[in-house]
């Protein structure tokens, strides 16, 4: 392969690591190990949450630089743990960079779940955060189908390409909103319950806590891009809710 | 049923809830069914911890032992389905992490409650770092007990030796 075209696929593979939600380090070490498995020197790369540069010198000793931007924002642990793996066979050279560009492509092209798989799940996740977090059966009942409906709505947001801020804004608006219609027409619910159990769906207790796992990895800036990251997506969430819950004071003259 | 029998169930009912809880995530976060069930066991095993452990002062203590059980279970986990630990890791810990205190936070500071957004958002971050700490020591145990990842392989090897420039 050329020097080039090994520059890109490793750019590509490190690119597809960190949109699939792998750490910062592991992106960088991604790389910079494909790199030093074709015998390329020099390898350095530099990634954070929104890009990386990577730079190697090749065999006629000329350094060569790309840099790429990352916009999308996923997690599949499933694509972290495939890339991992062929990285780590190419290192132990079980398989050349030809095989290695072909499953890189497959993880590429690997579909997200339907969206019914994820409807289900959300469900089960806020059902079961908001029995976790204190709630009754019926707190979780509600907190269920209000996940699952969530999940539609963050899906449509995604697949407009809409930025997160919006979506967390929506969702957590989406939340409140339901909740308190919910509470009003009369269900015997503990609302605070059911609320946090859905919003469980949007938080980015995650992101905060890999922001400072970047941070402590030495990975400075890394970190910072992350933690302001959760900060936004967490003020985005609460300002919808707490807008929802606004509007509903508003229109009810306080009986909320 | 005798009283210490359901003493025991009603300790079992918090781990399992959030082990539930961390399938669905799982699930959503595109793990197959096996790593589900694997990450499942290891969040079910923080939040056992978290309870049992006493608490002085603040609840970053137990979410600390809390993460370093979960960040060692998924290290031999790991080792066991030869994936990377980070997969049983960022699954294991959902339960734990304060996405409700950052909600909170950021709530409290939108409707005026400065104080409260404080002294919440304070104990959010300790509790994130918390876990960070957890898991980056015991990421630091498995290291010493088995050293075979590829990075080990790397900062040995091959990129940070000087070049022979032709």
């Amino acid at each position: 392969m050329l020097s080039e075209d090994l520059l890109l696929f490793a750019a590509d593979a490190s690119r597809l690591m960190l949109e699939s939600g792998g750490e910062t380090y592991r992106a960088e070490y991604t790389a910079i190990g494909i790199i030093v498995s074709q015998g390329g020197t020099e390898a350095e790369c530099f990634a954070t949450s929104t890009g990386l540069m990577l730079s190697f010198s090749g065999e006629d000793g000329k350094v060569r630089s790309v840099v790429r931007r990352i916009k999308r924002h996923g997690m599949n642990l499933e694509k972290v743990y495939r890339i991992d793996n062929m990285v780590r066979h190419l290192l132990l050279g079980d398989i050349d960079i030809d095989e290695a560009a072909r499953q890189l492509d497959e993880v590429e092209r690997m579909k997200d779940r339907p969206v019914w798989i994820r409807m289900i799940a959300s469900a089960f996740g806020a059902g079961w955060f908001s029995l976790l977090f204190r709630g009754k059966t019926l707190d979780a009942l509600a907190a269920a189908v209000m996940g699952a409906l969530l999940s539609i709505l963050i899906y449509e947001f995604q697949r407009l390409k809409l930025p997160g801020f919006l979506s967390s804004l929506a969702g957590g608006a989406f939340a409140a909103l339901a909740s308190l219609v919910a509470a009003y027409v009369g269900l015997p619910i503990n609302t605070d319950a059911v609320i946090i159990g859905v919003i469980m769906l949007l938080v980015p207790g995650v992101a905060i806590t890999n922001a400072i796992r970047d941070t402590i990895a030495g990975d400075l800036i890394a970190g910072l891009a992350r933690g302001v990251d959760a900060v936004i997506t967490a003020a985005a969430i609460s300002a919808g809710a707490g807008g929802a819950y606004a509007l509903w004071r508003l229109v009810l003259g306080g009986q909320a | 049923m005798s009283p210490q029998l359901s003493a025991l169930l009603s300790h079992l009912k918090e781990p399992l809830f959030a082990g539930l809880a961390t399938s669905a995530f799982s699930v959503l976060f595109g793990l197959g069914s096996a790593d589900v069930i694997l990450a499942s066991g290891g969040s079910a095993l923080g939040w056992a911890v978290l309870q049992a452990m006493p608490a002085p002062g603040s609840s970053a203590f137990a979410t600390f032992f809390a993460a370093l059980t979960a960040g060692l279970y998924a290290e031999i986990a790991a080792r066991v389905r030869r994936r990377p630990a980070t997969l049983y890791m960022i699954a294991s810990i959902i339960p734990l992490v304060p996405g409700g205190g950052m909600y909170y936070t950021m709530l409290a500071s939108l409707e005026g409650n400065t104080f409260r957004s404080v002294e919440l958002g304070l104990s959010t971050i300790m509790t994130a770092f918390a876990i960070a700490a957890g898991l980056a020591i015991s990421n630091a145990f498995a290291r010493m007990a088995f050293s075979s990842s590829i990075y080990s392989i790397l900062k040995k090897g091959k990129i940070f030796h000087k070049p022979d420039r032709r």
